[in-house]
């Protein structure tokens, strides 16, 4: 595209950057300068991705820009090109969307840290490199961004150097992180030293049928430094500690946008560059629900025990990025409407855990900056003293919970219908149990903070000031926006995103001219159909179906577990609330907490819960062994089914 | 070698303790004072000439800012903080930055052939000489300052980090 | 021209092992930075082409020299710089954990667990 079009995706990559060198240049004088400077660079890439929706969005186009105007010669690349499809604008609405929010929240919510100069240059970097990650079309630019990325937010995360936290969690992530962007750059030399080019355009109409070996152990090495990025299950350990000890700000930012970026990595890899291995293919599909289902259950498993607000908070992202990538494991199913209906539930729940998720998160920033702690045990009946925080966090959990006018009820059945036509039913049962576990603990979070009875020491906090209720209102009004009007949504963004993801032959074509991916791939290549009327939100017979296989099931297991087990459960003695009654008790009150709500679920699964807690035993080693077993397990499959 | 150290063991000839390795050695002194212009002259070299031999702006800022570590072996923490002040040092490596920054927009100002970001818009001369290739001779100098700004108070940092921690 | 990719396949794999099995903070970093060099080994040696030159426009240039492939020593480049900037970031938490928790044994420094 020429015209303004395409100076837009430059400006909002490069504005940022430009901030964040002014801002540092200010030193630490002039606080409001650099607030003024930091909402006004998040706004302008809002703007120009907004308006960058009518080219692409509504016309179809698809924009393309040659850095240092080097334009393929003879249709070889030679240049760094950016390029926008309509996938990539989504991920670059949430993106700058969020940033723009967690900006405003900032000004009031940093207010008593000091060496903030540093604070907001890096935030700015943050935005800049993210926005840039998902603009360009070269496959060694989006290894520079990212690194730009994890460096800023492992800056970030150890801002606050004076708690022993954000050292430790700063540490683990430095490791942890710098070992998946070594994965990602090994495959990418690999796939250079067989495609000889950069973009990813020509990387895959090159490698269109010219499989071999080493691009095959470069696919396995990028899906697992992806999978570091974006917290699927070996390598999910690192988010629990670094989301916890991050400002709130920044930990809305890593958790529901940074996650977001890895799985715009992984359908890159999978849907563009090895398009013809992987769609269409059962041992792909296979891998990715599996691994999906694997991530939703451990990550909700290791919510309920949580006692720490924003450690459970990480604990619920990486269970509903196992959700997302169900979705998109779907998308490479070979009954092409199935298919369809799986890539728009994984975009769908992209867009809802980005808002939901970030609603909680400034829940709990909200707290933190009133009562001074984040610790379960600690607080209580905070509805009282802050309602709207309340009324905000209670919208939060209806979303995620999947209750029919928020937006989670619509991506969410989207997925369980996906999963169950696919044929993959024991996948859409286990879906509804994490559901389940999700209000479970969410429900015990809300009891914990907000019910109750209230501390004598948060007697006197007060409500959150305004700038800071803004974000979130504005946040919880998407969410009911999108529950309520999906169509929409679907329409608008949904269908669109879903389409370019399959479009090939058009994102090759725009780099170079028309007709060079056809002959490349000596054929056309079809994109399925794809209409609103096909997702079936409301489809009785399916609903109905899925009933009846739940309640057997639930059968089942109930007959198969009270056989046996007559044991006697010893019960821990050392808390006074579990005494008889007999007066005289030790203390007045007992803050009938959260955790013991599910007393009976946790006692009675004890030694699978224990297993887990044992398992994330703090020590670094044991977080990268698994990281490298995932990527050994991963070449082995890879190796053995293509 | 032996018998030097233990002589400057007991003299309280600096302001260090005796236990620490930083004494204001002469024969270290003496080839520092060698050393370190022969350094700086050498990453300048390294930075001019960044498109016609191996090199460019951040292997020569690397090598100029090496000029602190060598400056805190030989004069100690003191001398190294008389020399540089680091708010000075931080201001500089913005300034860097937005250096590279403006360059590489003056491809959408002037716009040789189209308007594009870094596009390289200042006159090639002939190939092979000092002021060739356009604006990537002014890139090396905008990077390189920026790298040695930036590394030299890296060094500045740790060190007196290290310092504080042991007093 | 195998002898390289031995070495850079080598050093990838002590440095994969280091980061596994010590405890020091400081092996780690090590560890990491060892990971690193042996991908930027295994990047140059791809560009190799037998009978090239160093890829500079000198002063008797003449048409019809022979390079070797120029993009891979732009891509170490920025790889040296990236595997640089996460030594120092590194060592800094280092001195930080130092400060805070009185060891590097990375068997102690756990006390977000669970």
């Amino acid at each position: 595209m020429n015209g303004y079009s395409s100076i837009l995706p430059l400006m909002a990559i490069m504005l940022p950057f430009l901030a964040a060198f002014i801002i540092a240049l200010t030193g630490n004088k002039a606080l409001g300068l650099k607030r003024v400077l930091a909402v006004i660079f998040t706004f302008i890439p809002l703007l120009a991705v907004i308006l960058l929706f009518k080219p692409i969005i509504e016309n179809g186009h698809i924009v393309s820009y040659w850095l240092g105007n080097w334009v393929p010669e003879k249709t070889w690349a030679i240049g760094i090109g950016l390029e926008i499809d309509a996938f990539g604008l989504f991920c670059g609405l949430i993106i700058t969307l969020t940033c723009f929010l967690s900006s405003i929240f900032s000004i009031r919510y940093m207010e008593k840290d000091n060496g903030l100069e540093k604070y907001y240059t890096m935030f700015m970097l943050l935005t800049a490199s993210m926005i840039g990650f998902v603009f360009t079309g070269d496959l060694f630019n989006m290894y520079v961004m990212l690194e730009i990325m994890t460096f800023a937010a492992i800056g970030l995360t150890a801002f606050r150097n004076h708690k022993y936290k954000s050292i430790e969690a700063g540490f683990k992530y430095i490791v942890i992180g710098s070992l998946g962007s070594s994965l990602i750059l090994l495959g990418t030399v690999l796939i250079y030293a067989q495609a000889h080019t950069l973009n990813i355009a020509q990387i895959s109409a090159i490698l269109h049928g010219n499989y071999n070996a080493v691009t095959i152990f470069a696919l396995a090495l990028m899906l697992t430094g992806y999978a570091v990025k974006a917290f699927l299950v070996p390598c999910h350990t690192w988010p629990a500690d670094a989301h916890m000890s991050a400002p709130s700000s920044i930990s809305m930012l890593l958790s529901g946008v940074m996650s977001k970026t890895g799985i715009f990595g992984i359908i890159r890899i999978l849907y563009m560059i090895y398009r013809s291995k992987c769609v269409a293919a059962p041992s792909m599909e296979f891998l990715m629900i599996f691994w999906g289902t694997i991530t939703m259950l451990i990550g909700a498993s290791m919510a309920i025990i949580q006692t720490d607000f924003k450690r459970l908070l990480a604990f619920s992202s990486v269970s509903q990025i196992g959700y997302v990538i169900v979705g998109f494991g779907v998308g490479l199913s070979a009954k092409t409407s199935v298919a369809v209906t799986g890539t728009m539930g994984g975009l769908y729940h992209m867009l809802n855990h980005a808002m939901f998720k970030s609603l909680a998160f400034l829940c709990a920033g909200a707290v933190l900056y009133r009562t001074g702690t984040t610790d379960t045990t600690k607080l209580g009946g905070l509805a009282k003293k802050m309602p709207y925080t309340t009324v905000l966090f209670m919208i939060s959990l209806a979303s995620i919970a999947g209750m029919p006018p928020f937006n989670g009820f619509v991506s969410k059945w989207l997925i369980y219908q996906s999963t169950f036509e696919a044929g993959y039913w024991p996948v859409t049962i286990i879906a509804l149990l994490v559901s389940v576990m999700t209000l479970a603990y969410f429900i015990k979070l809300a009891q914990s903070v907000f019910f109750g009875k209230i501390h004598k020491e948060h007697e006197n906090i007060k409500e959150i000031p305004w700038s800071m209720r803004v974000p979130m209102i504005v946040l919880a009004a998407v969410c009911i926006f999108a529950g309520t009007f999906w169509n929409v949504i679907s329409d608008k963004l949904i269908e669109p995103a879903a389409y370019a993801i399959y479009n090939i032959q058009g994102y090759i074509d725009v780099m170079f001219n028309k007709g060079y991916a056809q002959n490349m791939f000596n054929h056309e290549i079809p994109i399925p159909k794809m209409t609103r009327a096909m997702a079936g939100y409301w489809s009785p017979i399916n609903w109905l179906l899925l009933f009846v296989v739940l309640i057997i099931g639930f059968i089942v297991i109930a007959s198969l577990l009270s056989k046996g087990n007559k044991k006697e459960s010893i019960i821990d003695l050392s808390d006074t609330k579990y005494d008889t009654f007999t007066g005289g008790e030790k203390e007045y009150f007992s803050h009938m907490a959260g955790n013991d709500l599910f007393w009976g679920l946790k006692h009675q699964f004890r030694g699978y819960f224990k297993t887990l807690k044992n398992a994330h035993s703090g020590i670094v080693n044991d977080y990268v062994l698994w990281v490298a077993a995932c990527a050994a397990v991963v070449t082995i499959y890879l190796f053995a089914v293509l | 070698m032996k018998s030097n150290k233990k002589s400057y063991k007991s003299s309280p000839s600096t302001n260090k303790k005796s236990k620490n390795i930083k004494v204001n050695d002469v024969i270290i002194t003496s080839c520092a004072n060698v050393v370190l212009p022969i350094a700086i002259i050498l990453g300048a070299y390294v930075i001019m000439h960044g498109h016609l031999s191996p090199g460019g702006g951040f292997q020569g800022g690397v090598l100029i800012a090496g000029a602190v570590a060598i400056l805190y072996v030989a004069y100690g923490s003191d001398g190294v903080r008389k020399l540089f002040n680091i708010t000075r040092l931080k201001a500089s490596e913005s300034m860097g930055a937005l250096g590279f920054i403006f360059i590489a927009s003056l491809g959408l100002i002037y716009g040789v052939g189209g308007y594009r970001f870094f596009a390289n818009t200042i006159s090639k001369g002939t190939p092979g000489t000092l002021f060739s290739s356009g604006t990537i001779f002014w890139m090396n100098f905008a990077v390189g300052y920026k790298v040695l700004t930036g590394i030299g108070a890296l060094i500045l940092i740790m060190v007196s980090s290290l310092n504080s921690n042991k007093e | 021209m195998l002898l390289n990719y031995i070495g850079a396949f080598l050093l990838i794999v002590f440095g994969l092992y280091i980061i596994l099995v010590k405890k020091n903070l400081i092996k780690i970093v090590v560890g990491m930075s060892l990971l690193d060099t042996g991908i930027n080994l295994l990047l140059v040696s791809v560009g190799f082409r037998p009978g090239g030159t160093a890829p500079l426009f000198m002063n008797d240039l003449k048409p019809g020299s022979f390079f070797v492939d120029p993009v891979p020593q732009a891509l170490t480049l920025t790889s040296i710089v990236i595997g640089a900037c996460v030594t120092a970031l590194a060592l800094s938490l280092v001195i930080k954990v130092k400060e805070h928790y009185g060891t590097i044994d990375a068997d102690k420094v756990r006390r977000l667990n669970g």
